[in-house]
This record gives C-alpha cells, sequence and structure tokens, in this order.
C-alpha cells in the first residue's frame, strides 16, 4: 500500500502557540496513509485533534496553527505549500468534504441546484447548461425525491436529512479521490442517518473514492469503514482491521470506548478511570497514563511508541491487552 | 401500582400566525410513572417528546388534557408551579453549557433552587456540598464557574441542581445527547445509582435508544405527537410490534461489524411535518405495511402483553416477521466476552 497511498501523513505535528503558556500540541506525531478507496475511520473524543487533523490535510491549518513538523501528502503533493488559488483547484475537485449542519453551512441565499452546479461549472469546466444537468444528476443520485423542484429550493427549505444529502452531492460532483466526513451524521435523527451512511457509502464505493470518517460515536465505524484509527490527545493510539479492531481491540483507551457501550456497570468500571483526572497528564509519560486503568509507574516516564503487534495491529502502549482472552 | 404522575389525553397545539393552520404537536398522549420508576419518551425530532414534557412542568399550556400529579388535578397556568409543588418536579436540560449561568459558581448554582423554597444561606451551602458529593464532583469545583468544567461535569451540575430540593419526578430532556459515550456513560451510571438512593421518578425524554435501553423501566415509543406502543423496556427492546419501533431500533448503530441490522422492514423517507395532519395512522406514508384502513382510520391502542399496547392494524404481521433485531442483547454478552479480561 506504501507506494499507492492518497494520502500520506507523516511524523504530522500541529502546535499553536500561546503568548502566556508553552504551545499547545493539538496532534503529536500523526502517521496515517490511506489507499485509494479505503475508508478509514478516525474515532476519538472532542479535543482529540480530529478535526485539526483534518484541517491539516486540506493545508488549512487554522492560525495560530503551524505545522512544526513532518508532512502531509496528498497524492504527492504538500497543499499546504500550495498558493491559494492552486489549492482552491484541489480543494472540492479532488478533495471534498462532507460537513455536519449542513442548514447552517450552505449559502441560505443561493439554490441548492445552483449551489452543486457551481462546482462542476467552475472545477469541471462544463457550460452552464451542462453543469446544471450534472447538479440534477447528483440530486438524483442522492435519492432527493423530487429532484427538479428541489433544483430550485433553499437550504432552509430543506430538512436536515435532505440538506445532508445535498452536501454529499456537493463533495462528490467532482469524483474526489479523497472524501473527508467530519462528524456528517452528527445532527441527524437515527433512522435518517442510518438511510444517510448508507447513501455515502454507497456513493463513495461507486466513485471510488477514498475516505477518511471522522466521528465521536464508534459505533457508526463499525459498520462503514475498513480499518479504525483512535486518537487521544493528539496521537494515534491504535490503528487495525475493523474486524479485528471490534473482535480484540488491544489499547486500554479503546477498551474503555467501547465499554461505554455495556450495560454492566462493574465492567464499564474496571475500564474507566473518573473523569477528574482527565487533564492531570503528566509531562514525557504516555497521554492516556492519567486516566488508564492499567497504569504502571513505567507510564508516567517514557512515552510508548506506535508498535506493530501480533495481531496485526499498531498500538501505543506499553502494557497492551493480551490477544487472546 | 398508584400511578404518581398521569397524564391522560395530553394535545397540544400551536397556531400559526397568519395561516389559519395549526402545528399538531401533541395529540392525545395518555401515560402514567409510578413513584421510583423510569419512563422513556422516545422518539425523533418533532415526534412532540419535548413538548410534553413542558406541558407537564406547566412551562406551557396544554390545549386540552389532564395531568394528575400525586392525586392533585394540574391546573392550567400559574398555579401548576404553586408553592405545594415547587421543588417537587425537576427538570434537567440537554445542553448543560447553555442552561448554565456562565457567571454564576457552581456551588452557587447548585443551591439556587433551594432560595425559592426559603431555605437559609447556610443550609444551603450545606446541601451544596452533600449533592456535589452525590454527584463525584471535586471539592474544587464548586467554587469554579462552568465553563471552566467539562460537558460531563457540566451535566452532573445540572442534574445536581434537579436533585437537590429531593424531586419526586425528574424531566430529563435529552440529558446525554451532548456528550461523548464515556461521559455519557457516566451520567447513566450516576441517573441509576441517585434513582436507587433517593427513589426519585424519571421521565427521560430522548432519541438516544441505547441510554434508554441501560435506565428505563418502561418505553414508549412517541411519533408525531401519538404514542405508537408502550412497553416494559425489555419487552420492547426484544420484541417491537410496531413498525416505527421496529425501524428505530434496526436504525442503532452497535459498535459490533458482526451486529447489522438485518431486519427486513426498513422505514424510508423521514418524519412528516406536523401541520394539519391527515387523518389516520401518522406513519402510514412511510409504513410498507399501509393499506388503505391505514389511511382512512387511526389505530387505537391494542393489549399484546403485560403493560405492552400497540397503536397498529397489523401488529400481528410484525409479530410474524422473523425479527433478528434483539442485536442489543447479542451485544451485551459479546461485550461482556470482551471486557472480561483481565485489566492488570
Amino acid at each position: 500500500m506504501s507506494g499507492r497511498a492518497i494520502l500520506d501523513v507523516a511524523d504530522l505535528w500541529v502546535g499553536f502557540p500561546s503568548y502566556r503558556q508553552a504551545t499547545q500540541h493539538a496532534l503529536r506525531g500523526i502517521d496515517m496513509r490511506i489507499a485509494p478507496g479505503e475508508m478509514i475511520g478516525l474515532v476519538g473524543e472532542s479535543g482529540s485533534g480530529k478535526t485539526t487533523l483534518a484541517r491539516a490535510v486540506m493545508g488549512l491549518v487554522p492560525p495560530p496553527g503551524v505545522i512544526e513538523r513532518g508532512h502531509v501528502l496528498f497524492g504527492g503533493r504538500n497543499l499546504a505549500a500550495l498558493g491559494d488559488e492552486e489549492r482552491r483547484k484541489v480543494l472540492g475537485r479532488e478533495l471534498a468534504m462532507v460537513i455536519p449542519n449542513p442548514r447552517a453551512e450552505l449559502n441560505p441565499v443561493q439554490t441548492v441546484g445552483r449551489q452543486i452546479s457551481n462546482i462542476a461549472f467552475y472545477h469541471l469546466g462544463a457550460t452552464r447548461k451542462e453543469a446544471d444537468r450534472i447538479a440534477l444528476d447528483m440530486l438524483r443520485a442522492v435519492r432527493i425525491p423530487d429532484p427538479e423542484r428541489r433544483f430550485a429550493a433553499y437550504p432552509h427549505e430543506l430538512s436536515g436529512g435532505m440538506a445532508q444529502r445535498v452536501v454529499i452531492a456537493i463533495a462528490l460532483v467532482c469524483s474526489p479521490k479523497l472524501v473527508i466526513s467530519d462528524d456528517a451524521t452528527s445532527g441527524l435523527d437515527v433512522t435518517v442517518q442510518a438511510q444517510v451512511l448508507d447513501l455515502l457509502q454507497t456513493m463513495v464505493r461507486e466513485k471510488g473514492a477514498a475516505t477518511l470518517f471522522i466521528t465521536r460515536d464508534i459505533a457508526i465505524t463499525a459498520h462503514f469503514c475498513t480499518r479504525i484509527a483512535v486518537i487521544y490527545a493528539g496521537e494515534i493510539v491504535e490503528i487495525a482491521e475493523t474486524r479485528s479492531f471490534f473482535a480484540r481491540p488491544r489499547h486500554p483507551y479503546s477498551i474503555m470506548l467501547l465499554a461505554a457501550f455495556s450495560h454492566n456497570p462493574a465492567l464499564r468500571a474496571k475500564w474507566t478511570r473518573s473523569e477528574e483526572s482527565r487533564r492531570a497528564t503528566a509531562a514525557g509519560g504516555c497521554a492516556f497514563a492519567a486516566r488508564c486503568v492499567r497504569r504502571q509507574p513505567r507510564c508516567e516516564q517514557e512515552a510508548p511508541p506506535l508498535r506493530p503487534s501480533a495481531t496485526g495491529h499498531e498500538v501505543r502502549c506499553h502494557f497492551p491487552v493480551e490477544a487472546a482472552a | 401500582m398508584t400511578a404518581m404522575l398521569d397524564v391522560q389525553n395530553l394535545v397540544k397545539r400551536f397556531p400559526l400566525a397568519g395561516t389559519g393552520k395549526v402545528v399538531q404537536a401533541v395529540n392525545g398522549v395518555s401515560f402514567t410513572i409510578a413513584r421510583g420508576e423510569t419512563l422513556s419518551l422516545v422518539g425523533e425530532s418533532g415526534s412532540g417528546k419535548t413538548t410534553v414534557g413542558r406541558c407537564i412542568l406547566g412551562l406551557i399550556d396544554a390545549t386540552a388534557g389532564d395531568i394528575e400529579f400525586d392525586g392533585k388535578r394540574m391546573g392550567r397556568g400559574r398555579d401548576i408551579r404553586s408553592k405545594v409543588l415547587r421543588g417537587r418536579i425537576q427538570l434537567v436540560f440537554q445542553e448543560p453549557a447553555e442552561s448554565l449561568d456562565p457567571r454564576i459558581r457552581v456551588g452557587e448554582t447548585l443551591a439556587e433552587p433551594l432560595r425559592h423554597l426559603g431555605i437559609g444561606r447556610a443550609d444551603r451551602e450545606k446541601r451544596a456540598r452533600e449533592v456535589a458529593e452525590h454527584l463525584g464532583l471535586p471539592a474544587r469545583a464548586l467554587d469554579q464557574f462552568p465553563p471552566e468544567l467539562s460537558a460531563g461535569l457540566q451535566q452532573r451540575v445540572g442534574i445536581g441542581r434537579a436533585i437537590i430540593t429531593r424531586p419526586e419526578l425528574v424531566i430529563l430532556d435529552e440529558p446525554t445527547s451532548a456528550l461523548d459515550p464515556t461521559a455519557r456513560a457516566e451520567i447513566v451510571d450516576l441517573l441509576i445509582r441517585l434513582q436507587a438512593e433517593f427513589g426519585t421518578a424519571y421521565l427521560l425524554i430522548t432519541h438516544d435508544l441505547s441510554t434508554v435501553r441501560f435506565v428505563s423501566h418502561r418505553v414508549a415509543v412517541l411519533y408525531l405527537g401519538t404514542i405508537v406502543e408502550e412497553a416494559p423496556s425489555e419487552a420492547l427492546f426484544a420484541r417491537p410490534l410496531h413498525p416505527y419501533s421496529v425501524g428505530l431500533l434496526a436504525s442503532v448503530l452497535l459498535p459490533d461489524p458482526t451486529l447489522t441490522h438485518t431486519s427486513a422492514l426498513r422505514l424510508e423517507g423521514e418524519i412528516p411535518s406536523p401541520i394539519d395532519l391527515p387523518p389516520g395512522c401518522p406513519l402510514a406514508g412511510r409504513c410498507p405495511f399501509a393499506d388503505t384502513r391505514c389511511h382512512a382510520e387511526r389505530p387505537a391502542p391494542v393489549a399484546v402483553g403485560p403493560q405492552h399496547f400497540v397503536s397498529c392494524f397489523h401488529h400481528q404481521k410484525i409479530a410474524a416477521l422473523d425479527s433478528t433485531i434483539d442485536n442489543f442483547a447479542r451485544f451485551q454478552e459479546e461485550s461482556t466476552k470482551l471486557l472480561s479480561v483481565g485489566a492488570g
């Protein structure tokens, strides 16, 4: 997979300098490769660095954040080094994003048909007429009922589920090589969420795009991703094939995330340390040590590297959970 | 089992100014809650679940219907907040960050409801410290401001503010939906523990079915302002009999790639607008079983088991489906195996 990765992130450090304190690091040495057509799920809590990684991939780290070390290569190019004009040619065409809260993010004073059509017009060099036809086809492809009439609708006239379908249409109209979905279904009701996720998966497969599926809901990734990466405090702590990950997670944090779904309070307590210890992380040690139920003295002194294990998982832990139950 | 809260035929309509149309938010909802019991009101956005909660609290007036609390009929308007009831019914909000005043310290926030009960400062502070201990809040949190706490701790403050008056009923309006799964599990544990300790009854309003499974004794499924199915929690999750309940449960994703939703019944489309509803079954437009009768006539609740009621003409057909959606129970078995390995 190494030679033909569509996205290659290596030892990526993103820091946010602060006037009074030391620089805060949102990402601390991320390594991640995505092969064409692969759907990788990136799971983590709020504040773990998921969205910063998405922004870094697009070359849009928000100021004052800076890439301190490492690189992000998309199709062999460093997007951050491109000029704004050059980057705009890539974003939306080869690399697209599916965003949450579509009714707030879409342009409220432009019809949804025109918003899809614009992408085809600017990126594919289509004439206005062709672009409108492409947009109508996309509305049909994302299974919006009555697409001719909805073409002329404004975002506020659509339900949340419909607006999310429009966002998917916008993301996929140019058949991008990589789609980033950042918590794209978090505001939707469960029956609608299931429909939208099915649609996104089908469309992405049809177009042959790779997907970086960012979410805080680990349950979604189980059904829609081929690989799972778990991120904690700006570091990937475990990365593995989906089936293998859920059958036998190795990092204590991965297990803690899964334990949150158990109905057995004793088992949950066994893997969860109270939230109180969240911010107390010793410098130099493992970032998860303060919340880890398996913590040993060594964990507080020495940060573990991300190591391949016998089960094919890569795990960042001195004392990973045994492979066999 | 005597009901502590008895809601009968609750109706709430909101007129749309200038159009002559009405939003039929709640259309004849009836249920009871006993002391110490948890009833979950489950539904998607637009189902009317929050409106039901607000009517019970008296924050808005119901259009029709009766609400009795502890044997006393609660009238319309202000008397619902009379001195007799004050502090006996409390509310926990969905967004902890937005429902706490960022400029009032946590200790004071917790104690505020007691001021309205005429309790003196020294007692208020003592009770706030006691409640903080129950909540598992660190002692220093009492002197902090809400924005300094994580979302999970903020929601603990929201719960503490509700239980400090020792209410008999707490209405929980989406208490966990703004939280990460880990924080959510901790809040659920807390709610269960507080109920065991104080015997508080809960009306849990939510669309989060995993939480419902954890905490409820009974579940009522709400769709377009109508309860379509009501059952003990276990019975509902094991064998839902209304097509909407089946579709809703089948849509829930569990963190196990081997448990996919294989149900034969998949709901198409979305919940329609509750403006000027047609007659007939509220689900008729989305239901694969709908026939002419469903479009013309509203099905009445039928008893199908102990405390289990379904409002569907075709519930026998649903029961005959080879339903394999009892994934919740299977997931728990798998999850127990997975988590039983040594934590060291």
